[in-house]
């Protein structure tokens, strides 16, 4: 393999075919390439997929209550389910391998106040934990704490969209903004890798809300986020539990789709693994479609190459080349052109993607991009499609007669 | 050297079976020069091809220098051949993109001889046959003589025990053929064993001994007085 003669001969061979080899690479580097790209797509698609979702925790859990559509257990149907603290509590006893976040919710709109500048927004009112199932990105001050729930305090994080509404350039942290009238102190300031809607939000802790409707323990929903060592079916069937218990405690009629309604995001997720999958799946079935025809390009220039070196094998085994030599010079040729103008494709195909890719960063398509994984394969590919091309041609070329060869006077 | 006895080879030509030769019995010693002579078709060149293991053959036997050629499978006729054979074609047979000293090195790369030692070797036989100011010449700059001179200098190259010449003037003119001739006859001088494939009577003159076929046959088989390429140079 690394003998010099060898690599003379073809070097021979392709200096001396210039236009021959260009067109034979050609149809492989383009076979490659496209190979790259349609893969390097499909991972666009599937990262913008995913980062629509990513929005919050992805082995996140929401619980919401219902209105009963079956009378079970001597209660008529379309009774309101109300949870309330204890169920959050509840969750924590009974699943305590199983969750790793949790965070009651309620949801309130409030109009808010600073100076001369109102406006309406959405309060959601939450533990410390809703941070990290949300996502929630603080830039400015500090999150709800342990403190704030404990003494029920008034404050509140509020998005950027709200800072910028209400406060204009002033710093808002420290600063009191009234909520209904009731003065809230502001103690952070949040952004959101979701939309701008979210932003329009704002967190306060859910004790104080719950003092300020009444001193109740109602709550209008719970988010949690499951143990992350747990695969789609572990996590299917701890929420297949927590739903039984839950329609259990409360009640519920085990087939009652309405009355507590659990959403588990993995089966969102699972959904769009299947689908970029499919999608994986089409893409190297069509690359591979269109690097076999490089192959059959290979493999035609190849023999045809034979044809017009026949005389000169036929002279090579009347001197004494014996067919395993005139076999691995072929094989030879055939591999290094192919895996050279495949490396070219490949070289350009990832150069694109790396200058390129990450400034593409539309909702449904960002930053294709090929895992150095994908580069191995392709060059495993690149070298096994050149035997594969040079195979036949190899053969027939060892199988010349001299005599037949020689006689052939050209 | 060489010893044939009884040899028959008949090509198969659609239905019909074509029988070329019809039992040759044959041999040559060391150090001589044969011509073979005959009209096209007398089965003169199948008889060489056979002789060169580039074809086999049907029935009889073949003994070359001691070892009984017989049940050739490829990689073993191509060892023969480099061992044992050097080949002069008529039309030359270089390899076109390589130059007249890597042509001669040729046959020594097949028998794995290491890189130097090729070239040193290649340059004493092209010095041999007078071109070696000609080494790094391609055979498109080179007249037909030179070429056929480089083509004799790498049937050389390989030292075989016998050189099989297939019409090595038939390309040539007349003057360039005796140049070529002397070439062939110093070599046997030097007692290497050579065959000449050749309807030319002049060429054949030049030899030691000449066998005739005719028909797939040898009607004649004579040892003649060397006429000198020289003279007529």
């Amino acid at each position: 393999m690394f003998d010099r003669d060898i690599w003379q001969e073809i070097f021979y061979s392709i200096r001396n075919n210039k236009l021959r080899t260009f067109l034979t690479g050609f149809s492989v580097g383009w076979g490659i390439f496209i190979l790259v790209m349609l893969l390097a797509s499909v991972n666009g698609m599937t990262n913008g997929f995913y980062s629509q979702f990513n929005d919050d925790a992805t082995n996140s859990i929401f619980i919401r209550p219902g209105t009963t559509s079956k009378a079970y257990a001597g209660f008529e149907k379309d009774r309101r389910i109300q949870l309330r603290n204890s169920d959050v509590e509840y969750i924590k006893k009974s699943f305590p391998k199983d969750y790793e976040h949790i965070s009651a919710r309620m949801f309130r709109g409030t109009s808010a106040r600073y100076k001369a500048e109102t406006g309406s927004y959405s309060v959601q009112a939450v533990h410390p934990d809703h941070q990290i199932i949300e996502k929630t990105i603080v830039t400015k001050g500090r999150y709800i704490n342990m403190n704030d729930i404990a003494t029920g305090a008034k404050v509140a994080v509020i998005g950027r969209k709200v800072s910028e509404d209400l406060f204009k350039d002033d710093d808002p942290i420290g600063k009191f903004v009234e909520f209904n009238d009731l003065p809230f102190r502001v103690i952070g300031v949040f952004t959101d890798e979701g939309d701008d809607n979210a932003e329009r939000g704002i967190y306060a802790p859910v004790t104080t809300y719950q003092k300020i409707y009444g001193n109740t323990d109602e709550i209008d929903g719970i988010a949690l986020t499951y143990n992350s060592s747990y695969d789609l079916t572990k996590s299917l069937e701890f929420s297949g539990r927590l739903e039984n218990i839950l329609k259990r405690r409360h009640s519920v009629a085990p087939e009652d789709q309405s009355g507590i309604r659990i959403w588990n995001y993995a089966e969102a997720f699972s959904d769009i693994s299947s689908f970029t999958t499919v999608l994986r799946v089409i893409g190297i079935f069509v690359g591979i479609l269109i690097l076999i025809a490089g192959i059959v390009g290979i493999g035609n220039i190849m023999v045809f190459i034979i044809k017009e070196r026949t005389k000169e094998i036929g002279i090579r085994k009347a001197l004494g080349a014996v067919p395993g030599q005139i076999i691995k010079l072929v094989l030879l040729e055939s591999v290094f052109i192919t895996a050279l103008s495949g490396f070219i494709g490949l070289l350009i195909a990832t150069g694109i993607l790396a200058l390129v890719g990450p400034s593409i960063q539309s909702p449904a398509f960002t930053n294709p991009s090929v895992s150095p994984s994908i580069v191995i394969t392709a060059t495993i590919i690149l070298v096994v499609a050149g035997m594969i091309a040079g195979l036949i041609p190899a053969m027939k070329a060892a199988n010349i007669k001299p005599i037949v060869a020689l006689r052939d006077d050209k | 050297m060489i010893k044939i006895e009884n040899l028959h080879k008949s090509y198969k030509m659609g239905s019909n079976s074509l029988h070329v030769l019809k039992g040759i019995n044959f041999s040559v010693e060391e150090g001589e020069l044969v011509a073979i002579m005959g009209s096209s078709g007398s089965g003169k060149s199948t008889l060489l091809n056979i002789l060169g293991m580039l074809d086999g053959l049907d029935e009889g036997s073949y003994v070359l220098d001691g070892v009984p050629i017989k049940d050739l499978n490829e990689t073993k006729a191509a060892n023969y051949r480099n061992k044992f054979l050097g080949f002069i074609f008529q039309s030359f047979n270089l390899i076109n993109y390589k130059n007249a000293m890597e042509n001669v090195a040729l046959p020594l790369y097949y028998q794995k001889v290491g890189r130097k030692e090729r070239q040193e070797k290649a340059l004493k036989y092209l010095e041999q046959v007078g071109l070696k100011e000609w080494a790094t010449h391609l055979p498109s700059e080179l007249s037909g003589g030179q070429k056929q001179r480089v083509a004799i200098a790498r049937a050389m190259a390989a030292e075989p025990k016998v050189l099989l010449a297939d019409e090595p003037t038939g390309a040539l003119d007349s003057k360039t053929s005796y140049e070529v001739m002397d070439l062939i006859q110093k070599i046997n001088d030097e007692g290497n064993t050579i065959l000449v494939v050749t309807h030319e009577p002049d060429i054949a003159d030049m030899c030691k001994r000449i066998v005739h076929l005719k028909d797939g046959v040898i009607v004649e088989d004579k040892k003649v007085k060397q006429v000198r390429a020289s003279e007529h140079v």
